[in-house]
């Protein structure tokens, strides 16, 4: 199922230039103005829905306690206070949490993209036994959804004494990347002309030597957005952080979880954290925009 | 021949080819094995047993588990909660898509800008969108609580997050809002590959905008229909996230759905074995009705095709 999407979605975007504006020989009438200006409406109304509560959260981590806690808030606060940052570097682990997340990210990240882009070489370049299985397995895996990995996981993982460490969550958080990294890496590679290899080898370097000095410098690109989105998965990830990860080495959102729970809940630094755990990801969006577009239609993240 | 000695055990350069190949794959082979196969594999056994954690005593209990899911009252509360979540999201997510789709789907100048922050409740992390949305909905202080009391859909200090009746559909759309950039993604793609002489030749015989609509756009849209139901239905089916960091499933399980019930029965009452019963016994339904699904589709494009 993902390489249906992976198939059409991708080589069907066109991001610049747009089509010309069909509409452009219909003859300017009231009715068209009025069309227009429903648009306009419908669009004002779509990104107020889609950035309103990104928005909110925003000015909510700058907003003063006074102005946060009263009926009628202004849209913008009148003063603009870091009190809630504070609050949250000096009174809480949050440089920890945020570490933490970051290590197992990246770690994460450098496993699925080592094992995953060798895994998308293998099956888009060469046949062999087991092929078809890797991949059909590889689907299933793409598509199996979290929770019921729950129980199997956590028994192993305590069986060899990872639960409570930040090592158990990378290998939790590689199921979820590794399907996602290979699936992106192995259309990228098919996009490199196989014809390259092909001298290579003929010059008489190794496969290895091939692919490492041939194939892997031109899927620079590729290699940028597959990081990213497996960056993403794991800075994102939940279910496995909170049922792995204990005491001092748990990730970000699953500390920022047990903040809310307590008795006296601290919207202020609440969401001054979710805008810092919000700031990396839609950075790295908008830096690596040129080139996700292919990434997000053809592999969507879970949930 | 080839049956004592397969290709990739043979000295010449072909055998050395898919020896290469093979090597390349094994790693994702191994931890494919290690970390998918053998827990799906583990997670069927476990059900098979009464385990208790803290002593760390199985008892072997056959089927005794899945009779269980049979005689379980309150699961079938939360089978319905989880079909009406899964319904009620896609639902909203394909047609505000849609709609978002159409709405982008224009050379306007700046609509590149528009459409990256439409895309940004999609790549926001889950647990961020699940507390703002708890803020804003709060009974005290929430912009959109407050809101909501004022014109008497809730009663006075309350959210709609902690009421019985709207807590589910409170986490719906929340989920709608999370999920429906990535309908539009997926539909304006699909728009952009639509031929433009269709719309041409439709406009010459005089078609208006919604007959364009309905007999052109909307019938190339059929196979990314398809493709999102598929695969936004089987992860919205078993996502946990969303449902466990808004409402916990609860007040009073009014919005427990099969994922959150199992994390409660792993994490809070340890019963690992019956939670490994209804986790196989869900995978398997998903399975069979992914089957299904496939199964149907492909007869239906066959004749499709034929016609």
């Amino acid at each position: 199922m993902p390489s249906t999407l992976a198939d059409k979605a991708p080589a069907a975007v066109r991001p610049s230039p747009p089509p010309p504006a069909r509409t452009t020989d219909r003859p300017v009438g009231l009715g068209r103005v009025a069309a227009i200006a429903g648009r306009v409406v419908a669009l004002a109304l779509i990104v107020f829905f889609a950035v309103g509560p990104i928005l909110w959260m925003v000015l909510s981590s700058i907003r003063p306690a006074d102005e946060l806690f009263q009926p009628d808030p202004t849209l913008v606060p009148s003063t603009v206070t870091g009190e809630w940052y504070q609050e949250v570097f000096r009174g809480s682990e949050a440089m920890r949490w945020f570490a933490n997340s970051f290590v197992v990210a990246v770690v994460t990240t450098v496993i699925s993209l080592v094992v995953g882009t060798t895994a998308g070489y293998a099956v888009s370049r060469f046949t062999f036994p087991g092929r078809r299985a890797l991949l059909a397995g590889l689907s299933v895996a793409y598509l199996f959804p979290a929770i019921l990995l729950l129980v199997p996981l956590y028994l192993a993982l305590n069986s060899l004494g990872l639960v409570g460490g930040l090592p158990g969550i990378v290998i939790a958080h590689v199921t979820i990347t590794l399907p996602l990294t290979t699936w992106l890496m192995k259309s990228y590679v098919e996009a490199v002309p196989r014809e390259l290899e092909e001298a290579a080898w003929v010059d008489g370097l190794g496969y290895l030597r091939g692919f490492l000095t041939v194939t892997l410098p031109l899927l620079r690109t590729g290699l940028a957005t597959t990081a990213m989105f497996s960056f993403i998965l794991s800075w994102d990830e939940f279910l496995f952080a909170s049922v792995i990860g204990q005491g001092d080495n748990v990730t970000a959102p699953v500390a920022m979880a047990g903040f809310v729970t307590s008795f006296d809940i601290r919207w202020g630094a609440i969401m001054a954290l979710s805008t810092l755990v919000t700031v990396p990801v839609v950075v790295l969006f908008f830096v690596l925009q040129r080139y996700y577009e292919k990434g997000l239609t053809a592999g969507s993240v879970k949930g | 021949m080839s049956v004592t000695h397969p290709t990739f055990l043979s000295r010449g350069s072909a055998g050395r080819r898919q020896r290469a190949g093979m090597a390349f794959a094994v790693p994702a082979a191994l931890v494919f094995l290690l970390v998918l196969a053998y827990p799906v594999f583990e997670s069927f056994r476990t059900s098979l047993y009464n385990i208790d954690l803290l002593t760390g005593e199985a008892s072997f209990t056959g089927l005794g588990n899945y009779a269980d899911i049979i005689r379980d009252e309150s699961l079938r509360r939360t089978i319905r909660n989880t079909l009406l979540w899964t319904v009620g999201s896609l639902a909203g997510q394909l047609l505000l898509g849609l709609g978002a789709a159409l709405l982008i789907d224009a050379d306007w100048r700046g609509m590149r800008w528009i459409r990256q922050l439409l895309l940004i409740p999609y790549v926001v992390p889950v647990i961020a969108t699940a507390l703002v949305w708890q803020w804003m909905l709060d009974g005290q202080y929430g912009v959109l609580g407050h809101t909501l009391q004022s014109v008497g859909v809730v009663p006075e200090g309350s959210t709609p997050l902690g009421l019985e009746g709207s807590s589910l559909w409170t986490v719906i759309i929340v989920n709608i809002w999370r999920g429906f950039p990535f309908a539009m993604l997926v539909y304006w793609a699909r728009m952009q590959s639509i031929d433009r002489e269709q719309y041409e030749a439709a406009r010459v015989d005089g078609a208006g905008a919604w007959h364009e609509f309905r007999h052109i756009t909307l019938p190339n849209l059929r196979s990314a229909t398809i493709a999102l139901l598929a695969l936004r239905g089987i992860w919205t089916l078993m996502y946990f996230e969303l449902v466990w960091l808004l409402s916990r499933g609860g007040p009073a399980g009014s919005s427990e759905v099969l994922s959150t019930h199992i994390y409660k029965l792993v994490m809070g009452e340890f019963r690992i074995g019956y939670a490994a019963a209804i986790a196989t016994a869900a995978g398997l339904l998903t399975a069979a009705i992914g089957t299904v699904g496939w199964l149907a589709v492909r007869t239906a494009s066959r004749r499709h095709s034929r016609a």
